[in-house]
């Protein structure tokens, strides 16, 4: 194969030439038909007046807000929580301060009745 | 009273399409006026087909009309930008066309033998075989030598186009011209060219 590095100089001067041939090649004027197509293109992809407003970004929790309804909703869970804490603490103080150890799954000391117990034994011999 | 916008040459064509963007319709009508014609003569030097041109023109147009909006003024100007989506719709249009279809054996015996029919076909197939070398070209030497050829552009505004150095530019046109006389030799002499 022929590297193009090695080209003629006149082949070079061949192709300047072709080149400027092509260029100046008469070119007919563009029909007014064109023209009106352009222009008709051009008045149906006008944008309004003032331009296009670029939708302005929304962040992810106000999205998310609207998914579950707007502030109003926000504000009846938000009652809901509280009322739900204030019962549950209300009704831990009727019982006993020792309930709470029940929620845990571990074991616990219970001092009161242990030491009951002991004395009773205790004086039963 | 007030100069045409088409003609007045202190509105340069970012700032009409800044204006077009914004839903001037004169906008529209001016740059119409000074675009087309230039889309219009750089698609029929490239594609030698009035029909095959007029669409290229159109195509062309519309697809500035679109980027309008988003349009940034001063990133690039709007003529090299153009001239650019018409280089490549062209070269689209070429690579479509059957191979092989430049009728040297018609330039060599032409069926009319007085001289002007005879050099008006050698003409016309010297354009097309020329047309088909530069849309085998790759995109950067192709736009280079058009460029060069047949907008006159400078190497500087060769180079700004392309987004290379000057001295880039020189070598890049080189290489396309050689590469566009490999592809045409054997052919050179029979379209009426003697080196």
């Amino acid at each position: 194969m022929t590297d193009p590095d090695k080209t003629p100089p006149h082949c070079m001067a061949v192709m300047d030439q072709m080149l400027d041939d092509l260029a100046h090649a008469p070119v007919p004027d563009v029909p007014d038909a064109v023209m009106a197509r352009v222009m008709e293109d051009a008045m149906a992809m006008l944008p309004p007046p003032g331009g296009v407003v670029a939708p302005v970004a929304v962040p992810w929790w106000r999205d998310m807000l609207q998914a579950i309804g707007g502030w109003t909703a926000v504000g009846g869970l938000v009652a809901a929580a509280a009322t739900g804490f204030v019962v549950g603490v209300g009704g831990l103080d009727t019982v006993s301060g020792d309930a709470i150890w029940s929620l845990g799954t571990g074991t616990y000391y219970d001092g009161s009745g242990a030491l009951d117990a002991f004395g009773w034994d205790f004086e039963e011999g | 009273m007030t100069m045409p916008l088409d003609t007045d040459p202190h509105t340069d064509d970012a700032h009409l399409l800044a204006r077009y963007a914004k839903g001037d319709a004169a906008a529209a009508r001016a740059l119409t006026v000074r675009l087309v014609p230039r889309v219009h003569a750089q698609a029929m030097r490239m594609l030698g087909d009035q029909a095959e041109a007029e669409d290229v023109a159109q195509e062309a147009m519309m697809r500035l009309w679109k980027i309008a909006p988003d349009w940034r003024e001063g990133e690039a100007k709007v003529s090299t930008w153009l001239f650019r989506v018409v280089a490549n719709l062209c070269t689209d249009q070429l690579r479509k066309r059957p191979r092989g279809n430049v009728p040297l054996e018609d330039v060599a015996e032409p069926a009319d033998p007085a001289p002007s029919a005879e050099a008006g076909l050698q003409t016309k197939a010297r354009h097309a075989a020329l047309r088909q070398a530069l849309a085998d070209l790759p995109e950067r030497q192709r736009i280079a030598v058009t460029l060069r050829h047949f907008e006159g552009a400078t190497n500087p505004q060769i180079a700004a186009t392309l987004g290379i150095s000057t001295e880039a530019v020189e070598s890049l046109t080189a290489r396309g011209k050689r590469a566009l006389a490999h592809a045409l030799k054997g052919q050179i002499d029979a379209l009426g060219y003697v080196g």
